[in-house]
């Protein structure tokens, strides 16, 4: 019965956790540059279990941080830049105040002034570790190089992000390592895979942008002073990855080309590189001279545990990636000028395209309109007057499109003035008995190799308009059909789950008999589980099954609508053409 | 009269008309004379208050004036409280406030004009008006009306700024003499201030240091990067081969970082894809499916404002509130209480008898002898019994192995699901956005296009939303930062509302 009393909030959680004034008090640091702190170094508060133990019997909301953190935070040797910096502000302004310019001058000189290297080091000890964290730091660098020139940051920042962002686009060409593109409402996505990681990013389109006001611009012009940073570390590694110079330069027969012809009138000296590299239509340097290797097979060697079956499935995935990276090679794109220049330059030279615009559109243009070498004219407008023969002209989508289908789709549906099939994501995957549209469907079947729907859409489209009188039944046969082939494939959804499809064979009765029995067996078991459950258990079952059978019943429904608009959609047409031909 | 600033003339308008600005002198001659248009405003209104201030003829001297001493004097009111103190009132008081508005014009006249406008020539303040244009421009030659951008730029106060006194003397002169000889007498002794001396050694040691080329700041564009990751960078380069003791005490080895910092608070992907609906140009049924989302959270906020309406509206005119039902309201527990004391006055006898105190429990008979060892036989009986069963128990769980086996089982599998769901209930929470602090994450609005928004091609798009905005809402959803609205700007003092001359004359 001894001891001392126990006091309350002395141990335990309340001792674990401090308040974001303590922490910023302790750090002597204002809020901003407290702020700024934590999110360079990558600290970020807590949210404790029990907050009113925290928070010593108070509720009151507030920002907790972990104490260990700010004492990790203690031994930063930018604390104490952050504090030269406060007191160089206020000499300054002392020295402005007193018109002592020379002083001014003076300190201005010496502006104390701090790095990240360390950081970036510390927080991503591998290379591995900051390409999985390359998300965030390219879509804001590709974001901050949209911005205005204006005050809203500096112009620093977005010159840097610029650099970086063009870099970055630069390698993923020379690399060939774009994977999607998904063009939304908001913005372009797009996927690469570098170095086996995935890295996703998203940049605006030009001119869209618009300062929304409740924005933080200052929290976020501080996660860019890192990111800037750490794209920079990462790009100069890529580049060195493939042997390429950094800072890149332009290869170097083309170089010469172009310095003498043009680029004065595009740009300052200073300005024209860059601006010559973010066209994106030269190959870049490298450190030796490709020699030309003849294509060596590698050797293959049996990774563990591995059947032939699985290797034999990661060889084709192995060829289809390398097909997919040679989609556009030999062939030769002129972009027209009301396209969007920079998403499609980079996209048609990732797959190997060459790409050319009008001289008066952008610096770096490599061939005219009239080249006869042009396979394909990307263009945006209803219709173009003068066709040349022996190119086609089609619609920036079918770049897109081509790319996420991984291959060339055929061109009809995307010429100049048609109504363009829709531009499916390729960030989404179908799930099993989750509604799939037709269009996917059939791109599908076009990426199997087969090709029936376009020649039956055709056969019909012909045989529409030559008969009038056939039309109504053929469509009801061919609904019929789909209505046949819709319910197969509910069937299908449904019963998938539950039974295999059976099959019989001569001679191995024994065989079947085992299975069936097994399966009987199963579902016997799984029928009695069901009785056996708890009440609890049987409840969460349920719940799942009405989840899936509600998945089902509504992907029926889509399907349903969706027949219900095309028939609506197609009723239209017909009337149309019908009261063009009266 | 002599020591008043005003002409002749004017004093005597001023004493028998009730025009309210001075009258031209009357020469006889049939040209009429008019004020000066020349003159600002504040000149005209300066004019009325001088005739004013003469007519009330203030010092007492004007022919009509009245002894300010025996003026009725303002009774004020009692000296107990501050405000009858405030005042300052009396005979001195009255001749010090009269001295104060003469001063305080006087002060008006000379910023307006220069000087006393009493003293102003005729011709300063009219000219002729003749009634006809072209003769009036004849005799008004070189006083012509000035253009009001002039009159703008003109300085706000005719009385001239004073003297810059720095521009003749400098400042600190006898002092700064005496340090210039202080120096001469002690160089002519080979002794030198320390700034020159230094400044010799430098000359000798071979000029000025070479001037180092500023490091390239974080967000220079032209920065140099480095590989940061290799065996050899440079920032690593310096540390390498000193002992770690050393480094260790002088502060030069970083602290490592904590594992614990290597998790990511939110299991979120950095960047979300949007709905396959959000597409430029997508399929029928992705879109609907996103209308419909779209739809939905409308439909909730909706339901959230109408709530807030519905609950703030003013009912329907049989349900407002009338003088009967708010005085009854008023009385609500007085009338009640003497109501119940009426009726329990009433029929006071019956409910009294039940309340007279709590009921007393039924008192037991005490137990026989014989009761006491029945039941305590029977209690060690039972007590017999049980114990045989256990031990019955006991001898065949031997043969219950297997069933215990199961059980046990059972219960392991019971942890084991208990544990999953745990972990699953754990993960689930990492994708919500943490509380972080008074402000709750909000999910910002879902993009969507409607039907006859939509683009019939790439040209025609007009993007939706601000991807800056969609990074902004990223972080906070991954709890990297904490959801706050933007300060509020408050102003310390009220703002005082100036007009200047040259703006508020410029009306179009």
């Amino acid at each position: 019965m001894g001891g001392l009393e126990k006091k309350k909030y002395e141990r335990g959680s309340a001792t674990n956790y401090i308040t974001r004034n303590r922490a910023r008090k302790k750090l002597q640091l204002s809020l901003p540059d407290f702020r700024r702190l934590c999110i360079l170094k990558g600290i970020y508060p807590h949210e404790p279990k029990h907050k009113k133990k925290v928070n010593k019997g108070s509720t009151a909301p507030r920002t907790f941080y972990l104490l260990k953190d700010i004492k990790f935070l203690l031994h930063e040797p930018i604390v104490n830049k952050f504090r030269e910096y406060k007191v160089f502000v206020r000499k300054l302004r002392k020295a402005y105040g007193k018109s002592e310019w020379s002083t001014v001058d003076r300190l201005k000189d010496n502006k104390p002034s701090y790095k990240l290297d360390h950081i970036v080091k510390e927080r991503y000890p591998t290379f591995v570790d900051a390409l999985r964290d390359l998300d965030d730091a390219l879509s804001m660098c590709f974001l901050f190089s949209t911005f205005p020139r204006t005050g809203k940051c500096h112009v620093q920042t977005i010159q840097l992000c610029r650099r970086l962002a063009v870099e970055f686009m630069n390698y993923v060409i020379a690399s060939r390592s774009l994977r999607k593109v998904f063009l939304s409402i908001k913005g372009i996505y797009y996927q690469a895979e570098v170095l086996g990681q995935p890295v996703t990013w998203i940049t605006p389109y030009t001119f869209a942008h618009d300062h929304p006001t409740d924005v933080d611009y200052r929290v976020m012009a501080t996660f860019t002073e890192f990111y800037t940073t750490l794209l920079g570390f990462v790009n100069f590694r890529l580049y060195q990855s493939l042997n390429l110079v950094y800072p890149p330069k332009i290869d170097g027969q083309t170089d010469t080309e172009l310095k003498p012809a043009e680029g004065t009138e595009y740009a300052m000296d200073s300005e024209s590189y860059l601006e010559k590299l973010s066209a994106l239509s030269a190959s870049l340097a490298r450190v030796l001279a490709p020699a030309h290797e003849d294509e060596v097979e590698m050797d293959e060697f049996p990774v563990e545990g591995e059947t032939a079956e699985q290797m034999d499935a990661r060889k084709q995935e192995q060829e289809a990636l390398e097909k997919h990276k040679q989609l556009f090679e030999g062939l030769r794109f002129f972009l027209n000028r009301e396209v969007p220049r920079e998403p499609l330059a980079f996209v048609i030279r990732c797959f190997g395209g060459q790409v050319s615009w009008d001289k008066s559109l952008c610096i770096g243009a490599t061939y005219d309109v009239t080249d006869p070498s042009i396979t394909h004219h990307i263009v945006d407008r209803p219709r173009v007057e003068p066709q040349v023969v022996g190119r086609y002209y089609l619609q920036p989508q079918w770049v897109f499109d081509s790319v996420n289908a991984k291959l060339c789709l055929p061109v009809a549906d995307y010429f100049p003035g048609v109504l363009l099939p829709p531009h499916l994501s390729p960030f989404v995957t179908e799930q099993e008995g989750d509604y799939v549209p037709p269009e996917k469907l059939k791109l599908l079947a076009l990426q199997r190799g087969e090709n029936p729907d376009d020649e039956s859409e055709e056969e019909d489209e012909e045989e529409e308009e030559e008969e009038d009188d056939d039309k109504e039944e053929e469509e009801d046969e061919s609904e019929k059909e789909e209505e046949m082939k819709l319910k197969k494939m509910e069937e299908q959804k449904t019963q998938s789950n539950k039974a295999l499809p059976v099959k019989v064979t001569a001679g191995k009765v024994r065989l079947e008999d085992k299975q069936r029995l097994e399966q009987e067996q199963q579902s016997e078991e799984k029928r009695l589980a069901i009785m056996m459950m708890k009440k609890r258990e049987k409840y969460l079952y349920k719940k799942i099954m009405f989840g899936k059978k509600r998945k089902v019943r509504e992907a029926n429904k889509l399907a349903a609508k969706r027949k219900a608009h095309d028939t609506a959609v197609k009723e239209e047409k017909k009337k149309s053409k019908k009261a063009r031909r009266a | 009269m002599a020591a008043l600033p005003f002409p002749k003339w004017r004093l005597r308008l001023s004493l028998d008309s009730d025009s309210t600005f001075p009258s031209p002198p009357q020469d006889g001659s049939r040209k009429r004379w008019r004020r000066t248009s020349g003159l600002p405003h504040s000149v005209a209104f300066l004019l009325t208050m001088a005739a004013a201030a003469a007519s009330s003829s203030f010092l007492g001297l004007g022919p009509g004036s009245r002894d300010p001493a025996t003026a009725r004097r303002r009774s004020r009111g009692p000296r107990n409280r501050k405000k009858g103190w405030k005042r300052w009132a009396g005979p001195e008081a009255r001749l010090g406030r009269e001295i104060g508005d003469f001063l305080e014009d006087v002060a008006l006249q000379q910023r307006a004009t220069g000087g006393l406008i009493a003293e102003q020539p005729d011709e300063g303040l009219f000219f002729l008006d003749t009634g006809d244009a072209e003769k009036d421009r004849r005799l008004n030659k070189g006083r012509e009306k000035p253009l009001h951008v002039d009159l703008v730029l003109q300085p706000d106060s005719k009385v001239p700024a004073p003297k810059n006194i720095l521009a003749h003397q400098v400042p600190n002169g006898r002092k700064e003499r005496r340090r210039r000889e202080f120096w001469e007498k002690k160089a002519e002794k080979g002794v030198l201030p320390r700034a020159e001396r230094r400044l010799r050694a430098r000359l000798q040691r071979g000029g000025p240091p070479p001037h180092k080329t500023p490091e390239k700041g974080r967000s220079d564009p032209e920065r140099g990067f480095y590989d940061i990751w290799a065996a050899d960078n440079p920032l690593e380069q310096a540390l390498v081969g000193q002992d770690g003791w050393f480094l260790q005490q002088t502060k030069k080895q970083r602290v490592k970082r904590p594992a614990r910092l290597g998790t990511k608070p939110s299991q979120v992907p950095a960047v979300e894809v949007i709905a396959a609906g959000g597409s430029y140009n997508p399929t029928f049924e992705d879109h609907q499916a996103l209308l419909l989302r779209a739809h939905e959270v409308e439909v909730r906020r909706k339901k959230a404002e109408d709530k807030v309406e519905r609950q703030l509206r003013i009912p329907a005119g049989t349900q407002l509130p009338t003088a009967e039902t708010v005085f009854q309201e008023q009385c609500e527990g007085l009338l009640e209480e003497s109501g119940d004391e009426g009726d329990t006055d009433g029929d006071a006898v019956a409910p009294a008898e039940p309340q007279d105190g709590p009921v007393a429990a039924p008192r037991r008979e005490k137990k026989t002898e014989q009761q006491r060892r029945r039941e305590k036989e029977a209690r060690a009986l039972a007590a017999q019994q049980r114990r045989e069963k256990a031990a019955r128990c006991r001898r065949q769980q031997l043969f219950r192995l297997r069933s215990l086996r199961q059980q046990l089982r059972r219960w392991d599998e019971e942890l084991l699901r208990r544990r999953q769901l745990r972990l699953a209930k754990r993960r689930a929470k990492d994708v919500l956005p943490r509380r972080l602090g008074p402000l709750k994450y909000e999910e910002p609005s879902l993009e969507v296009q409607l039907s006859d928004e939509l683009a019939e091609s790439l040209r025609t798009l007009k993007p939706e939303g601000s991807v800056l905005r969609d990074r902004f809402k990223s972080l906070q959803k991954r709890s990297l930062i904490e959801p706050r609205e933007r300060a509020k700007f408050k102003r310390r003092y009220r703002q005082k509302y100036v007009e200047k001359r040259a703006f508020r004359e410029v009306t179009l």
